[in-house]
């Protein structure tokens, strides 16, 4: 299995004044390719500091981390930039589309920052992501027409077009209603069934059974890390497609 | 490879300012406001500088009709004459015969035309006109750049014979001969008959504004030969007014003066003016234009709307630069979210600074195109509003150049008020971009 992510003895602290607050105290994890891992953790037990670190957007204080092999931790800000842009998928609780674009746009955006020209092929390719998660009818809406769920669809074929190493995704579920979340958890277990590694962070236990993986943390560190069977594999159903 | 890498950056630059506009149209109404600085410096480019051009050019066409290598030199009625001399039955006054043989054997000066001129009754069988009966010589049309439409002008032998040959100024052709071809025909000027030998052009009156020179109407005149003119009008001249009878003697009314080359112009000039003010004394009863003065003085006139349109249009441009460094620093504030949105998917720090930085470009360049329609529009209806108001004449030609120039400087000021925006924009942290509402 290959190795996607794998961090160690990761330290970041905040100073606030005199006070210095430990957001990430040491941690320690290693995602192969084709997982579906769940963070879990009570408010400020620093998943989102955890995954803005992953997610390449900060730098540790201590600690390595290798993506796909290399060591990004020291890496300086353009070139952080570039890893973005080819490894890395985002889905955000707020969905943060770009209001001056249509749906096919929005998904276009991160291979605008790629050495790359945009052509025709390209093009095709964010059409196709957009049908892929079910908004093949609205290629020229603006995220301002669009349901929250639908939103959050554009979010994710987004996160998609660059084919990343890791989807990176905070709390995706935490702004919509239960049936749409379901919708958009069976998105995200179809993708990760295809291959694409998932790393979620989320509170509810509902959201988190879907994941393969659960790593549960407290105060900055890892509590507790154990393999999870999803529920739909438990009550032998299958994900429709 | 090479061609490849400036593609990308060439579409890079033109989704960039899609995205621009875009972003702006979101926000119509507040880039327009926040642009009007720019629209302003640039119609105050452009219709100052059309200005500047119009009356520069407007002189150097009066140079032109008038003779850039000319001289002028005319009979003036001293202001005191009438009040000290109010005994003196005649004024005399003005240029003499010697003043003019003096002035020929100056040897810069290839030709001079003498004129003397009355304001006469014109007629021919029932029709009259009243115009300027002028004594002048053959060399008039050269020195005046002026040619008859139809037949000839005055000869020498005219001149030598005093033949009663006239030339007829186009109002008077067309006033006397409105119908008939006057070539051959007889008229009669004040009380003696002359045959109509050619028919001039309609000129320009020169324009009024060349120092002492009032404007002068060349339509109304008739031209007789010079010896003629003085065997037919006395040195005398008996004007009659209501209650007294005056009169005045003028031996000549103008010489005009045609200089060897342009450079001799001025130093011509000075010894024109030492030679009459020798023979006249303290008595200034002759005036000296040369239209070569013009120029200076249109120059001086271009200068003034040049210092006045880098006056308005810096200080507009200084103020529109600070509009636009205000708005995209308030934009930049509004779309922090939009810019950790983008930091997250890839963009590195010199896009963001490229987007905003395009973004500002863009704004002070639609403004810049705005400015230039309202400098065109004002330098083309201001001249016309002027003329139907006032009556006279506002000369104003635009300048090509201008467009450009302004265009070039209101990017220029998107680029220097647009970069530490843009640069606000593309340090900021993403993380705590992305947490903004
Ligand atoms: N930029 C910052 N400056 C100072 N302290 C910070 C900063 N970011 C996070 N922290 C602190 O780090 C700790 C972890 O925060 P983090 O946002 O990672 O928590 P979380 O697990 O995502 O919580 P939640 O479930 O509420 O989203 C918190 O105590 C928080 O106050
Ligand atoms: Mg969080």
């Amino acid at each position: 299995m290959t190795t996607v992510v794998r961090i160690i003895d990761l330290i970041k602290y905040y100073e606030l004044g005199s006070v210095l607050v430990k957001a990430l105290d040491g941690v320690s994890l290693t995602v192969h390719e084709g997982e579906f891992v769940a963070l879990m953790g009570p408010s400020g037990s620093g998943k989102s500091t955890l995954l803005n670190l992953l997610g390449c957007l900060d730098r540790p204080t201590y600690g390595h981390y290798y993506l796909a092999g290399q060591d990004v931790a020291g890496m300086p800000d353009d070139q952080l930039s570039d890893i973005r842009s080819r490894f890395l998928g985002f889905i955000f609780q707020q969905y943060n589309l770009l209001a001056q674009y249509t749906v096919v746009e929005n998904i276009e955006v991160p291979l605008l920052y790629q050495e790359r020209r945009l052509t025709e092929e390209t093009r095709q390719r964010c059409i196709e992501l957009a049908e892929l998660v079910g908004l093949g009818q609205r290629l020229d809406h603006r995220p301002m027409q669009l349901s929250g769920g639908q939103q959050q669809r554009v979010a994710i074929a987004r996160a998609l077009v660059n084919d990343p190493q890791v989807i990176l995704a905070d709390e995706p579920t935490g702004n919509l209603d239960t049936r749409t979340s379901e919708e958009i958890m069976q998105l995200l277990t179809r993708l990760n069934q295809a291959g694409k590694t998932i790393i979620m962070v989320t509170h509810e236990n509902d959201i988190a059974s879907w994941a393969k993986r659960v790593v549960r943390m407290r105060d900055g560190i890892v509590e507790t890390d154990e393999l999870n069977t999803p529920h739909w594999l438990r009550d032998g159903a299958t994900v429709s497609a | 490879m090479l061609l490849f890498i400036p593609t990308v950056v060439v579409e890079r630059g033109w989704r960039n300012i899609v995205l621009a506009v875009r972003s702006l149209w979101l926000h119509k109404l507040r880039a327009l406001l926040s642009v009007l600085g720019i629209v302003i410096g640039t119609a105050a480019v452009i219709a100052l500088m059309a200005f500047g051009e119009g009356s520069m050019q407007d002189a150097l066409a009066d140079i032109e009709r008038q003779g850039a290598t000319n001289i002028i030199v005319r009979s003036v009625k001293p202001p005191d004459e009438s009040a000290t001399q109010s005994r003196s039955f005649f004024a005399v006054y003005g240029l003499t015969e010697q003043d003019y043989e003096r002035l020929h054997n100056i040897d810069t000066i290839i030709r001079d035309v003498p004129l003397r001129v009355f304001r006469q009754e014109i007629r021919y069988l029932g029709s009259m006109h009243v115009g300027r009966m002028v004594g002048t010589t053959q060399h008039y049309t050269i020195v005046h750049q002026t040619n008859p439409i139809a037949g000839r002008f005055l000869t020498a032998d005219d001149e030598e014979f005093r033949r009663n040959h006239a030339v007829l100024g186009w109002t008077v052709a067309k006033q006397l001969f409105p119908l008939q071809n006057p070539l051959g025909e007889t008229i009669v000027i004040g009380k003696h008959l002359y045959k109509v030998v050619g028919v001039m052009p309609e000129r320009m009156p020169t324009g009024g504004s060349g120092g002492s020179q009032a404007a002068e109407e060349f339509n109304d005149d008739v031209y007789i030969p010079l010896s003629t003119c003085n065997s037919r009008v006395g040195a005398r001249v008996f004007l009659r007014q209501t209650g007294s009878r005056s009169g005045e003697q003028v031996e000549l009314h103008q010489v005009t003066l045609t200089v060897s080359n342009m450079d001799k112009v001025r130093p011509t000039a000075d010894v024109v003016r030492d030679l009459l003010v020798r023979f006249h004394g303290p008595k200034k009863d002759w005036a000296m234009t040369v239209p070569l003065d013009r120029l200076d003085e249109a120059k001086r006139a271009k200068n003034r709307y040049k210092m006045l349109l880098v006056l308005i249009a810096s200080i507009s441009l200084l103020v529109g630069g600070i509009g636009i460094m205000n708005i995209m620093l308030a934009t930049v504030t509004e779309r922090t979210r939009e810019i950790g949105i983008r930091r997250a998917l890839g963009a590195k720090r010199r896009d963001i600074t490229f987007q905003f930085l395009i973004e500002a470009v863009v704004q002070t360049g639609i403004g810049g195109i705005l400015g230039v329609v309202l400098g065109l529009g004002i330098a083309i209806i201001l001249p016309w509003l002027w003329q139907l108001i006032t009556g006279s004449h506002l000369p104003a030609k635009i300048h090509e150049g201008s467009i450009g120039l302004s265009l070039g400087v209101s990017l220029v000021v998107g680029v220097l008020f647009g970069w530490y925006p843009a640069q606000r924009a593309a340090k900021l942290d993403p993380i705590e971009a992305l947490r903004h509402v």
